[in-house]
């Protein structure tokens, strides 16, 4: 088990330095827009946002593109993590330099929209089969105000991950079904050697669990956002805090993770249940040395999931054959084909009704019945926090999540003032709107 | 008899000249960006829009009350008490040990120089992979001393605690440079007549070197004040400011509020507080530690 660890982290490391490299390398960069005669070029910005290979996988996807398109060339750019790559491009939007595609979390939308920085492919949607073939859920976290501003490409939802070898060590035979399930599941599966826990009963991947804290809102019956406003206060998220506190009390959940460290964790055995991203699914698959088990989240009045992951989105200002060789590369980056290989390859939700209709998928579900868990809890999921300044809002939340786990603050104090404060910034950029 | 004071235009302008080079860089990169950052912090300005807004105080008032501000506000202050202090100490007992006539000795005076010259990119990386939880060298160390392995940089407890090492390791050899340097301006016959009088070796350094050498010590501590509310190569590198903020920093928070957030006003404000608060420490030490330099021969 413990190789096993060593071997993983090992290769990640590798690959993180590698991808540092990579990105710093890129920095004198190609002018963004220079294209020969006719090969039109075009840059793709995206990060890595769970755990596993994805890197290789995006560049292998690219590079068939290139090879089956002659007269476009994508140069893909790896940009790190979520915020960095947002970060990189709202930087080069600002010196007016953006890349033609790239691919945020779906909750960046409206900054973006707010930067006038996203064209519109409604009408090139229209004329093709999007609004038939994406599932609609998906679909819609590309959309504002009915208008559509990019394709949903890796979308995910947090799942619960569990240890089968360590449920059937402790005699529990399925997964928690609601929220008391999984307090009890998790109390029966922490080890602790006096104060030292050798093993956790559950982990949430930290770095996005304010991502997964929203899922638990929803499961409380409530979305704690409105296109303008967060009510991070409301009854229903102070229970959901309330419940997480408890979790951590009674020892039996770490205050702390990080997103990386968590998974590692998990396929290490030091956490018996893991809530990570559905995109991590085929790494901790087969990077476990055991049976790994997926379920819906546990339920509390209701199920409930929050859309992680991104839409591939295009760049406003760029000449027409531009975007329209930016839309040729979204729409093959979500062909039917090409997202059944990316659901197999990573465990990210495949966005198109016909993926999972194909002889292909349907046989992968069968060996693997894991990877439809997050499809089938799709059916309970929405996008996650699109509210203008998204990343500051990110933050608050964050913020009043660690702070009350920590124990240096009460729940309710802690949302009400995040509440506050995400008010007051979005506050501030809808008056810069209008 | 002409007084300073009396100078020709000629002198002057003479004066100017020789100034000039570096003035027109300190306005452009100094300066002015103060005074622009003074002008943002009133205003609400977003990067990438044109677009203007007068907010008055309510930049300062949303820094006041930013729990974020006070948590890398406490990160740093609580970074530089440990590190500046510890490094000095270092510095300073590995400048005493290499003020001898060892053999090698210029090997040794290299060997602890080198960190310096590690770029601080690559110094990161490299100790991310020593901290690394699984296979990290650090926690193999600690397993073969039978110590509990630690999670480092993914623990909220241990990430700063293990940047700060870092910084240590790199600071030391910068400052033992300095302290090198003014040790060779001590004479030599205090300590004879030192031990003479069998005055110990610890004595001796308490009350002969650290004296004499008082007004580096005061300059490596004002350097290493500095460097250390700048810190931002280290925690970018290393853990982002993460886990849950515990390595958040008063420079990594400007630079994720103006670049990440896009709030060029609120990001111009949180470094018109930090420049504040240094002018505070600095004028802090300058009025208690500068009192108690000793100049020699004055």
């Amino acid at each position: 088990m413990k190789s096993t660890k060593t071997n993983i982290s090992r290769r990640h490391f590798l690959q993180t330095s590698a991808g540092a490299i990579t990105a710093a390398g890129m920095l004198g960069t190609t002018p963004l827009f220079a294209s020969g005669t006719d090969v039109v070029k075009l840059q793709f910005m995206y990060p890595v946002g769970v755990s596993g290979d994805i890197n290789r996988i995006v560049t292998g996807m690219i590079n068939n593109f290139n090879s089956s398109h002659e007269k476009i060339q994508v140069e893909p750019i790896y940009a790190g993590s979520y915020d960095n790559t947002e970060q990189k491009v709202m930087t080069s939007l600002g010196v007016g330099e953006p890349p033609a595609t790239w691919l945020p979390i779906n909750s960046a939308l409206q900054t973006f929209l707010g930067m006038d920085a996203l064209a519109d492919v409604t009408s090139l949607a229209k004329a093709d089969d999007i609004y038939q073939d994406f599932l609609p859920g998906f679909l819609s976290i590309c959309e504002s105000e009915e208008k559509l501003y990019g394709l949903p490409f890796q979308c995910s939802t947090p799942v619960l991950y569990y240890n089968k070898d360590l449920f059937a060590k402790a005699g529990i035979n399925k997964a928690p079904d609601n929220w008391t399930e999984l307090l009890e599941t998790a109390k029966a599966l922490t080890i602790r050697n006096g104060s030292d826990v050798s093993q956790w009963g559950v982990t949430f991947g930290g770095g996005w669990h304010d991502w997964i804290f929203e899922s638990f809102v929803r499961q409380n019956a409530l979305v704690p956002w409105q296109k303008d406003k967060v009510m991070f206060d409301a009854p229903e998220a102070i229970d959901a805090l309330e419940f997480w506190v408890k979790m951590v009390k009674e020892g039996v959940m770490p205050s702390a993770s990080t997103w990386q460290g968590s998974a590692n964790d998990f396929m290490a055995g030091r956490t018996a249940m893991l809530y990570h991203s559905t995109g991590s699914l085929t790494n901790l698959r087969k990077s476990s040395p055991f049976e790994v088990g997926v379920a819906f989240m546990p339920k509390n009045k209701t199920y409930g999931a929050t859309i992680g992951g991104g839409p591939i989105l295009m760049a406003k200002n760029q000449p027409d054959a531009h975007l329209n060789a930016s839309w040729t590369f979204a729409r093959w980056m979500t062909n039917t084909q090409n997202q059944t290989h990316w659901c197999k390859e990573t465990g990210y939700i495949a966005a198109r009704k016909s993926s999972w209709e194909g002889e292909d998928l349907k046989t992968f579900v069968n060996e693997v019945p894991a990877a439809k868990v997050a499809l089938d809890q799709a059916a309970y999921a929405g996008a996650f926090l699109q509210v203008p300044g998204y990343h500051k809002v990110r933050e608050y939340l964050k913020s009043a999540l660690d702070r009350t786990l920590a124990g240096e603050i009460d729940p309710t104090s802690a949302l009400k003032d995040a509440t506050k404060q995400s008010n007051r910034e979005i506050e501030r950029l809808m008056r810069r709107r209008s | 008899m002409r007084f300073p004071f009396q100078n020709t235009t000629k002198e002057s302008l003479v004066a100017l000249a020789m100034l000039l080079p570096s003035l027109i860089f300190l306005t452009a990169f100094t300066y002015w960006p103060i005074l622009r950052s003074l002008y943002f912090s009133f205003h609400d300005v977003m990067l990438g829009s044109d677009k203007i807004y007068f907010l008055g105080w309510e930049n300062y008032e949303r820094v006041l009350t930013d729990g974020l501000f006070w948590k890398s506000f406490r990160n740093t202050a609580f970074y530089t008490l440990i590190t500046i202090p510890v490094a000095i100490v270092c510095a300073l007992l590995l400048a005493v040990a290499l003020d001898t006539k060892i053999k090698g000795v210029s090997l040794y005076r290299s060997a602890f120089f080198y960190p310096v010259m590690i770029p601080s990119v690559a110094a990161g990386m490299v100790w991310v992979f020593l901290y690394a939880p699984g296979y990290g060298p650090i926690n193999g160390m600690m397993d073969a001393l039978g110590l509990p392995k630690l999670e480092w940089l993914y623990s909220s407890d241990w990430a700063l605690p293990a940047i700060m090492v870092m910084s240590i390791w790199k600071y030391s050899g910068y400052f033992m440079l300095i302290l090198l340097a003014a040790l060779q301006l001590v004479p030599r016959d205090l300590y004879e007549a030192a031990k003479l009088d069998g005055v110990s070796t610890w004595h001796q350094l308490i009350h002969i070197t650290v004296p004499l050498i008082s007004p580096t010590i005061y300059f490596v501590v004002i350097i290493g004040i500095l460097h250390s509310y700048q810190i931002f190569d280290y925690v970018f590198v290393m853990t982002q400011g993460g886990p849950a903020d515990a390595t958040n920093v008063l420079t990594l928070y400007i630079y994720q509020n103006a670049f990440q957030y896009q709030d060029i006003g609120f990001a111009s404000t949180v470094a018109n507080m930090l420049l504040l608060f240094i002018c505070i420490l600095i004028g802090l030490i300058a009025a208690t530690l500068g009192r108690r330099v000793h100049y020699l021969g004055r």
